[in-house]
């Protein structure tokens, strides 16, 4: 009986992973969001072997600041000429090569978003699942405490608990946790409390099946897909939130390679340098709709209502 | 509601207050002019040490009974902030002879022309596209319309905001000049620009309000040019969210009984869509409309820092970097009170408009 479920089980998901990769081959736009994901990832990978990790320590204010690219010409006065060597994207304002910093930033990135989604998603499935099962007034609580978390900007409650507590990374990855769980706490609920009225769980529960077992072993499982769908899109948003954040002055330290922190110390030499914004914030906007990409279709093949 | 703005209060002030030491919250109204019972004074007038502390090294030192509790502190202040004391900023500048409602109060309305005016360009570019999207479902118009909302979700505000102006304030130049304005607020000296709008009074505080009542047309122009890259920007990074969930409602309502009857009557597939299924497919987008306004309330604060707008985002950034708490916490709960709010509307015109539903 055991064995029979299992083969079944596994035959059902291996056509549907098959179905999925025939949707994703008639569909360019996720087809693009997998190969731009994949690619940030092999990036943020591989980026202590294509550049030395610690090169962004080294300033040289003789560099600062220049140009040597003839492939774009800004239509700018007074471009300072590098010489020597050459620097594809220009160097910055600390004289380092800008390709190479945005190189280091992008594992920095997605680390940090890969940090903050995953936590998200296990705080949303442990205490989504357990509100969702456990009703009455304990439902009720968590509700409204993330109606509270709900309403204030993430990028507000970042910015005073950054201010309060301190400057670094591991702040502003909490920063922005604090503000990202309670989407999934909702999310989470709401699938388990539309899958947990189907007439299986009943089942289960007449064959004795114990109320975790229920939940974390069939009901969790049966309702992870707007779960996946959602982290993945969040990946980016995450991006965008930790860039803005260091954007407007919240980085650790002016040199660490981040790609938000890279763009502000550009700012003040827009209309002189504009590369150094332009790069890192293309960069952010390719990995971001990568990820976005990826959701948007992934939510389309997984969701019935609206395939074709 | 109120639990919702107490609860908020509640996580403001004590992030505020009890993570950092009692004498760092006193250190930016303490001059070295200040003897320690000056300094004493100053702490007890904050709240921040109990009446009966003996002296003020007892206080620096925390010694027991000196530092009056988080809770004692949380009491005082709401007590206060409840009859609509704020303190007094420390903004540079302007610090000790404003109240820090004041500062926030001339500078919200300059927050609050462009939030408005983006949620309106949101609205109008961002339904039509979620329509159009779904009733050309697959086809060109619906990619280029996914596009442009998954495009505009995924591009980071302060690139946009920069590029645009590298665009028009450095690229398209008319007679020398831009063609639009960098600067957020009036400012004259771009291309379409009037060359002296002249003066107007101050009603509102809101530019584009204040000129138009005062009868200055050119004054409202240049303002409007002004106003314009920062819409903009704030717009396209909000479209997005709007006009995905219009769509897959639009899908989801075109799938009903009633448009096939509507369809099988024989009526043009215009009525159809306009007048039978858009009501139904914009209630769900009401729904997140809470989630807009926060994320357009969120997004000012870059905006308002690339575009040097005089708003509270910018204000806030300069208040973080003087530890000005007064104002962070005006700030926070102001904003959070404004999405509370469109919530409670929301609900309230949920009810209203679908008979379905009743509270």
């Amino acid at each position: 009986m055991r064995y029979m479920r299992a083969t079944t089980d596994r035959s059902r998901r291996g056509s549907d992973i098959r179905y999925a990769l025939h949707l994703l081959r008639g569909n360019p736009i996720v087809l693009a969001g997998t190969i731009i994901s994949i690619a940030s990832l092999i990036v943020g990978l591989l980026s202590g072997l294509i550049v030395d990790p610690n090169s962004w320590k080294h300033i040289d204010l003789n560099l600062r600041l220049c140009w040597n690219n003839l492939a774009i010409d800004w239509h700018i006065r007074n471009v300072f000429v590098c010489s020597g060597n050459s620097y594809p994207l220009g160097t910055d304002a600390f004289g380092r090569d800008l390709l190479k910093m945005m190189i280091l930033a992008i594992p920095l990135d997605v680390q940090i978003a890969l940090e903050v989604v995953a936590s998200a998603v296990v705080i949303g499935i442990a205490v989504g699942g357990f509100a969702a099962y456990a009703g009455g007034k304990i439902d009720e609580v968590i509700l409204r405490v993330t109606d509270v978390f709900l309403s204030i900007p993430s990028i507000l409650l970042a910015i005073v608990l950054l201010v309060i507590v301190g400057r670094s990374l591991t702040v502003l990855t909490f920063a922005v946790l604090v503000t990202w769980w309670p989407t999934y706490v909702r999310l989470v609920r709401s699938q388990v409390l539309s899958e947990k009225e189907k007439p299986y769980v009943e089942t289960l529960r007449v064959l004795g099946a114990g109320g975790s077992r229920i939940l974390f072993g069939h009901v969790i499982p049966n309702s992870i897909y707007p779960v996946l769908v959602q982290a993945t899109m969040d990946i980016g948003s995450v991006i965008l939130t930790i860039a803005a954040l260091t954007f407007i002055g919240f980085a650790p330290s002016p040199l660490i390679p981040e790609l938000g922190n890279l763009a502000n110390q550009g700012i003040r030499y827009f209309f002189t340098a504009p590369w150094l914004i332009v790069f890192p914030g293309l960069t952010i906007f390719i990995i971001s709709l990568g990820f976005n990409l990826l959701g948007d279709g992934v939510r389309d093949i997984f969701d019935p209502r609206l395939r074709r | 509601m109120t639990f919702v703005l107490l609860a908020i209060s509640l996580i403001i002030f004590y992030l505020t207050r009890a993570v950092l030491p009692p004498t760092t919250a006193a250190a930016p109204y303490i001059t070295p002019r200040m003897n320690d019972d000056m300094k004493l004074n100053v702490a007890v007038s904050l709240g921040l040490a109990t009446p009966s502390c003996p002296s003020w090294e007892a206080f620096s030192t925390s010694r027991a009974g000196c530092v009056m509790p988080v809770w004692g502190q949380y009491v005082g202040w709401l007590r206060n902030v409840l009859q609509g004391n704020w303190g007094y900023t420390l903004l540079p500048g302007i610090s000790g002879t404003e109240t820090t409602w004041y500062v926030f109060a001339s500078r919200f309305p300059y927050t609050a022309e462009l939030a408005i005016a983006g949620a309106l360009l949101t609205i109008i570019i961002g339904i039509p596209l979620g329509i159009i999207s779904a009733t050309h479902n697959n086809k060109w118009p619906d990619h280029v319309s996914r596009i442009i909302s998954i495009g505009g979700y995924s591009m980071p505000t302060f690139w946009v905001g920069l590029l645009l102006q590298l665009l028009f304030v450095l690229y398209i130049r008319i007679n020398g000049l831009g063609l639009l304005p960098s600067n957020g607020v009036l400012d004259a000296s771009c291309a379409i620009c009037v060359a002296n709008p002249g003066q107007i009074s101050m009603f509102t505080g809101v530019p584009i309000l204040d000129s138009l009542l005062s009868g200055n047309l050119p004054y409202s122009w240049d303002a409007m040019i002004a106003l314009f890259l920062p819409t903009v920007t704030l717009a396209l990074t909000s479209i997005g969210a709007l006009t995905r969930i219009v769509r897959s409602s639009m899908m989801e309502v075109l799938r009903q009984d009633y448009i096939l009857l509507a369809r099988s009557k024989g009526l043009r597939e215009r009525v159809v869509i306009y007048r039978h299924a858009l009501k139904n497919a914009l209630l769900p987008a009401m729904t997140i409309s809470g989630l807009i306004v926060a994320s357009l309330l969120g997004g000012v604060v870059v905006i308002e820092l690339i575009f040097s707008l005089p708003g509270v985002g910018n204000a806030a950034l300069v208040a973080s970097q003087v530890l000005d708490l007064n104002f962070l916490e005006l700030y926070v709960l102001v904003t959070a009170a404004i999405i509370v709010i469109v919530n409670l509307i929301v609900d309230l015109a949920y009810a209203k408009l679908d008979p379905r539903i009743r509270y």
